[in-house]
């Protein structure tokens, strides 16, 4: 069964298709990839996922029930959890605070209870803390555990965002953008953090990412978008070769270069697509 | 595998067999003051204690003329009831209430009605009181939900000048113009014990406030004030946490509403008016939103300046009155603005951000005369 399936998706915004007929899957484990240029309905593609926006047509499912109708917050409850392009945490609190937060559903107790003061509430929020601190040291992150978020670096933002995610206990992960505002270097230990997490927790992950590299590196099946369709989809190399891909980022014929990239990225790899880097910055 | 809960710790453990001690947090040892340093801050609690409970008892008073009327103390003590009620929607939710007279007016009718014509109990009046508050305020807050800022201010608006009109001028219910008489519960006839019985209910809302903001409520608030859609990623109900933002602050205007009822003895709903919940907005702005400890004392300032207790305490009537022509009555009206713009461009943080050092010093922190800075000028505060 797969964790995710979406079929015949279509959105409509006045008179602009943003999606149209958009069928996509996420197997158990499976890492997803979404490319395609600015514009493509990548994001939008996610809001439908998570809720925030009402498709017109189609059908999004989650192991195999509809959750369509349902709104967002219920939608994590089940174990969807997403990152934004332009990082979703609560700016004025610190990372430690957000942590806390994102675990709302993880706190046992009423907030009914919570607010009168009740016994059990105190030995839970030391248990919530407990928990941010073991997600940061999962992460890495212990040193900026006390920092406000609207102080830290954007690179660091982005690692901090899926931390939050994480404590939100998710099975699948929806990452927009993860990689943006990263070097090639960090954008390759990204890669690791995402294979190492899904071994950890599990998980199956959607991302969008502009860093082509990034995303045929991890992904196990890659979807380009354009137009709001589907251009092509497959393996990520195949993908990456299709020359209507080429076309949509770069308005080129393609074949004039197709220069068959090694499988394993040694480092800073020469970058068949330098002009994608963080393109949504 | 939806319980990462259980599995997070187990992976941590194996991840790192020799390093379990790791597992439970390793909290560097935080700075302690020295036994100078706690009997200087014993010190000043004692002061602060005595300050509060014995001040109003005029024996000791530093100022002889101001604070003199035990009245004035309970009321400013009951204002501070109401503020923190404000604080719970406009500083905790980001939603504006200018009609929080009528939170506390339903209050103070409810247990009014309950005390006089049902002859119950006081203590039974308060807690209906708070319960009156609270459906009447999630009432609003469901009629309203989608509403935000401006919009939200003028339904709420709207909702005060309602109440006060129609609703608190129903005579059967409130007595009308004559006003409604609530006695004092029979212990605390007295100015003194009224005012320590007051003090108890400000103490009982400061906790509740305080877990508020310590629990998962009070970070979803946070959350959801600042970016719903974030929160609601996290797994918050957005509307159901702010129905929870109106439920509380309705409990707590409903508290002092009853305690302002049986203050006066007798109400008369034109004491409910809009200058009212100016004067609650002027006091959580002025104090410092989400500031305990600024909302309290902004709420003190604001109910002596009202009373004018204050212009008399440091003899400013010649100035107010003699230079500026301005009768005792209105001098909150124009120094409250004042100190609104002055906080607003100045001190985002109102008196919370100015009494931080001194409130963490006192709690065993390091002094820092620029801890509880606010750099950001929220200027979205008030959730668009």
């Amino acid at each position: 069964m797969s964790v995710l399936e979406i079929s015949n998706l279509t959105i409509r915004f006045g008179g602009i298709t943003a999606l149209n007929e958009v069928t996509l899957r996420a197997g158990e484990w499976e890492i997803v990839g979404i490319i395609g240029p600015n514009g493509a309905g990548k994001t939008t593609l996610f809001n439908c996922i998570t809720g925030f926006y009402q498709p017109t047509a189609g059908r999004v499912a989650y192991r195999g029930t509809d959750i369509t109708g349902l709104p967002v917050h219920k939608r994590t409850a089940l174990g969807i959890g997403r990152t934004f392009q332009n990082v979703g945490l609560v700016k004025n609190a610190t990372v430690r605070e957000n942590l806390a937060t994102a675990q709302h559903l993880q706190v046992s107790y009423d907030p009914w209870a919570g607010i009168a003061g009740g016994p059990t509430t105190f030995g839970e929020e030391r248990r919530i803390r407990e928990r941010s601190h073991l997600i940061l040291e999962l992460l890495d992150l212990r040193h900026v555990g006390e920092e406000r978020v609207a102080d830290l670096p954007y690179g660091v933002l982005k690692k901090v965002e899926i931390a939050a995610v994480l404590a939100t206990d998710p099975d699948l992960l929806l990452l927009d953008e993860p990689g943006s505002g990263m070097g090639p270097e960090e954008a390759t230990a990204l890669g690791d953090t995402l294979l190492e997490l899904r071994q950890q927790f599990g998980l199956s992950i959607v991302m969008i990412d502009h860093h082509v590299p990034l995303v045929t590196r991890v992904s196990d099946y890659v979807y380009c978008l354009n137009f709001g369709e589907v251009l092509a989809e497959g393996k990520p190399d195949d993908v990456r070769r299709h020359p209507e891909v080429a076309r949509a980022y770069l308005g080129t014929e393609p074949e004039t270069e197709p220069e068959p990239a090694p499988e394993p990225v040694p480092g800073p790899e020469p970058d068949t697509t330098p002009t994608l880097v963080g393109g949504a910055l | 595998m939806s319980d990462a809960t259980r599995v997070l710790p187990v992976v941590t453990d194996a991840s790192a067999p020799p390093a379990t001690p790791a597992a439970t947090p390793v909290v560097e040892q935080p700075w302690r003051p020295s036994r100078g340093g706690w009997v200087a801050r014993g010190v000043v609690w004692t002061l602060l204690g005595w300050v509060v409970l014995a001040l109003p008892l005029n024996v000791l008073s530093p100022f002889e003329v101001g604070v003199t009327d035990v009245d004035v103390a309970s009321l400013a003590v009951i204002y501070a009831i109401g503020a923190l009620s404000l604080n719970v929607l406009l500083g905790y939710c980001g939603q504006i209430s200018l009609g929080h007279q009528a939170f506390v007016g339903v209050g103070a009718f409810a247990s009014a009605y309950i005390v006089t014509n049902l002859q119950l109990s006081f203590f039974l009046a308060v807690g209906v009181a708070a319960l009156f508050g609270a459906v009447q305020a999630v009432l609003l807050g469901a009629v309203s939900l989608r509403l935000t800022g401006l919009y939200f201010a003028l339904v709420t608006l709207a909702y005060g000048s309602f109440a006060q009109e129609t609703l608190f001028g129903i005579t059967s219910l409130t007595g009308g113009e004559g006003g409604k008489p609530a006695p004092r519960p029979e212990f605390f006839t007295s100015g003194y014990r009224y005012y320590y019985l007051c003090l108890a209910f400000l103490a009982l809302v400061l906790w509740i406030d305080w877990r508020l903001t310590a629990s998962k409520a009070g970070r979803a608030m946070a959350a959801l004030r600042e970016n719903p859609r974030v929160a609601s990623s996290y797994g918050i109900d957005v509307r159901a946490y702010i129905l929870v933002a109106f439920a509380v602050s309705g409990l707590f205007a409903g508290v002092a509403g009853a305690l302002v009822a049986h203050h006066d003895e007798v109400i008369v709903p034109s004491s409910f008016d809009f200058r009212l919940a100016l004067l609650f907005v002027l006091m959580t702005v002025v104090g410092g939103l989400r500031s305990r400890t600024g909302v309290v004392l902004g709420a003190i300032f604001f109910a002596l300046l009202e009373e004018g207790a204050l212009v008399s305490m440091f003899r400013l009537e010649g100035f107010f009155e003699g230079l500026l022509g301005l009768p005792t009555e209105f001098v909150s009206l124009v120094v409250g603005p004042v100190l609104l713009v002055l906080t607003l461009t100045l001190y985002p943080g109102g008196i919370g951000q100015q009494v931080a050092p001194i409130r963490l010093w006192l709690t065993g922190h390091r002094f820092d005369r620029h801890a509880g800075a606010v750099d950001d000028v929220e200027v979205n505060d008030v959730r668009a």
